[in-house]
């Protein structure tokens, strides 16, 4: 028999095949013994670390309870943690450490959308899911970027839900839309008000103004003249948006106003001319992680506040529902390994399925043509004035 | 309408005013723009509710530390970003160094006090009368900051020398006047002027580091007007600042009133470059 080069190279390439499969079949074994890497990017330190510090303590809180009862199928959850210091730079930095170097399953964050907006293509790349909590809606697409979950509301959610409690709840018609001069505020009003108009509300007030505006008294007489029902302003800006609340208060006028979460923040109470001014003031939040209307949180909630007590995780300083968003990522993410495997692909297929997932924070659902996962009837309006042990009255309306 | 153009238009023009009056103190003494004005302003501010609502002392021992630390920050302008660029005053180097002096002090304010604005205590435990106090304070600190300054001026040795350096640093130097300890005077006395604005604009502007580039650019609107170094160009043009600010928030509204003050801003510049009560200087050729 001659030997040709031809036969040479096919049982090299034969035997080479063999041995990648006894590899690949032997990974199984070893990797069993080898602790689940979870990656995770919040920003613990900058001008975002609020919301990353929260959910720091939730995150860490549910990678504690999964390895005291035993880990993922006998592995032990090893989060491997990498602050990025509220930069972007940082962010894409640690993305790239954690899907080369620290081999890790899945990725959790960043907490923040400008973060994210960095991270996610390079996750994307590196062929590694990401589950993150972050709001703006382009962050998620199923084609550029097929292995990233949010496990957060949209920011269309966000104006939906103040718009449905706007027109729906509050019977309210004629609305007054005001922001800042700042992206997020500028962006944010010109998104929000087709929204509005398309459910049949009138905009009898569109404005954004100077933030360091120091009398917002002409803008305010502009919508009462107007006739507005209802104010909704869009700022993260405390001091805007409590200058709005002393300035309606000043004016005698008891419209209620709908708005962004920061108009339920500690910035804004501190700014206040008078406690009362915060009365009729109705914040974004999430339904599962409000007080209904006996006073009392749902029994998951509930359940979970008890145990952030027993594990002496301070609340004073920070909001359940941020703690609560920290907690469930893991939760999911070790779910998920347990029941289809660690590998990027099974990951992916698992989570396109998964129905109704019982989060604390919120029920989470995906297909593979929807990764958004909260439903639109979790995300609520609550009390701006109600905040008791880091959890707010659902806002009236919501039946019990 | 018109008692809100008025109240708030007075006390916003009252600040301006002050703010334009301390870019002049530091400009005749030294002939350098010390874009260090707005920041002093801002300090004021954050100061003030530092020490009266966080360290809660009286209000009065509060404003005195408030200007006892303007005039220190006063001096420190002079010795880090006037005094090394003076000698080649005609590059205008002073712009580069005050600027980023004013900006490394916000940006640790933003450090340290947080970005977020934060409340600015009542000053007097009095209810709100027929004009609050957050418009007349401010009203009250302008007028006696012009009626001090005049008196300082024109009564005072002190006070002359100033003008003597103002007017011809050299000469007023072979006369045998301490030039740069006058400079460092003004300086204090500009970076007292600057804080006391900020502190009594305090409650309507809020402890917020951010007013620094609001205060910087709207204070100089009345030094551009009423002429470099002319303090009652500066008081005039400020209050009608303010007042048309507040009218155009009225009128116009929403983020149209500041593109209206830049507006008339523009036009003023174009049609008399040396301000309202500017002398056009002859120029040496």
């Amino acid at each position: 028999m001659s030997i040709t080069r031809r036969k040479v190279l096919a049982g090299s390439a034969a035997a080479a095949g063999a041995a990648s499969l006894a590899s690949g079949l032997a990974s199984p074994a070893i990797a069993a013994n080898e602790p689940l890497r979870i990656g995770f990017l919040p920003a613990l330190t900058g001008p975002s670390s609020s919301t990353g510090v929260a959910m720091n303590r939730g995150t860490l809180l549910a990678v504690d309870e999964i390895n005291a009862a035993g880990g993922v199928n006998g592995r032990k959850i090893e989060i491997i943690v990498r602050d990025t210091q509220s930069d972007a730079t940082k962010a894409v930095n640690a993305i790239a450490e954690l899907t080369s170097r620290q081999k890790v399953a899945m990725i959790w964050g960043p907490l923040n959308s400008g973060e994210t907006l960095a991270a996610t293509p390079l996750c994307a790349r590196a062929g590694i899911p990401m589950i993150h909590p972050c709001w703006v809606d382009t962050l998620i697409d199923v084609k550029k970027y097929p292995m990233s979950f949010r496990s957060a509301p949209t920011n269309e959610q966000i104006g939906e839900a103040a718009n449905h409690y706007v027109m729906d709840v509050l019977k309210a018609k004629k609305v007054a839309v005001i922001g800042d001069n700042a992206g997020y505020a500028t962006a944010t009003v010109a998104a929000y008000v087709p929204l509005l108009k398309k459910k049949g509300g009138t905009v009898v007030y569109e404005g954004n103004v100077d933030a360091a505006n120091p009398d917002l008294k002409p803008e305010l007489l502009r919508m009462r003249d107007g006739g507005a029902e209802a104010i909704m302003p869009w700022s993260v800006n405390a001091g805007f948006l409590a200058r709005i609340l002393n300035t309606r208060a000043a004016m005698g006028w008891d419209v209620p106003v709908v708005g962004q979460t920061t108009l339920g923040s500690g910035q804004t109470k501190a700014l206040l001319d008078k406690p009362e001014n915060w009365a009729k003031v109705y914040s974004n939040n999430f339904k599962n992680c409000c007080y209904a209307g006996d006073g009392k949180l749902p029994a998951l909630a509930a359940d979970f506040r008890g145990r952030i007590a027993k594990a002496k995780i301070d609340m004073n300083d920070t909001l359940l529902w941020w703690i609560a968003c920290g907690y469930d990522a893991p939760k999911l993410i070790a779910e998920t390994v347990k029941a289809a495997g660690d590998s990027p692909k099974d990951i992916t297929a698992y989570l396109n399925k998964l129905k109704n997932w019982p989060g604390i924070n919120a029920t989470l659902t995906f297909t593979p043509e929807q990764h958004n996962g909260v439903p639109d009837a979790e995300v609520v309006m609550c009390q701006a004035n109600s905040l008791k042990d880091g959890a707010f009255n659902l806002a009236p309306g919501y039946g019990a | 309408m018109l008692e809100s153009i008025v109240s708030y238009g007075l006390a916003v023009g009252a600040v301006y005013a002050m703010i334009g009056i301390t870019y002049n103190v530091m400009f005749t003494a030294s002939r350098a723009f010390s874009f260090t004005a707005g920041m002093l302003g801002m300090l004021g501010g954050v100061l003030g509710a530092l020490f009266i609502d966080r360290l809660g002392l009286p209000a009065i021992v509060g404003l005195l530390l408030v200007l006892a630390c303007g005039a220190v920050m006063g001096v420190i302008t002079e010795i880090v970003a006037v005094r090394p660029v003076l000698k080649s005053i005609e590059q205008h180097l002073y712009v580069l160094s005050t600027l980023a002096f004013a900006l490394l002090i916000a940006q640790f304010t933003a450090i340290e006090w947080g970005t977020d604005a934060a409340p600015f205590p009542r000053l007097i435990p009095i209810g709100e009368g027929l004009l609050d106090q957050k418009f007349w304070i401010p009203m009250l600190a302008c007028a006696v900051t012009v009626v001090g300054l005049e008196l300082l001026y024109r009564k005072t040795l002190i006070g002359r020398a100033f003008l003597a350096i103002a007017e011809d640093a050299y000469a007023a130097r072979a006369l045998g006047l301490p030039e740069v300890r006058l400079r460092l005077a003004s300086f204090a006395l500009a970076g007292m002027i600057g804080s006391l604005a900020g502190f009594a604009g305090g409650e309507m502007l809020l402890a917020f580091f951010g007013n620094q580039s609001i205060l910087n650019f709207y204070g100089f609107v009345p030094v551009a007007l009423g002429g470099m170094g002319n303090n009652r160009g500066a008081l005039v043009a400020g209050l009608l600042l303010g007042l048309f600010q507040q009218a155009a928030n009225f009128l116009v509204g929403g983020i149209f009133a500041s593109v209206a003050v830049f507006v008339v801003f523009i036009i003023v510049l174009l049609l008399r470059p040396e301000g309202f009560a500017g002398a056009s200087g002859a120029r040496r050729v």
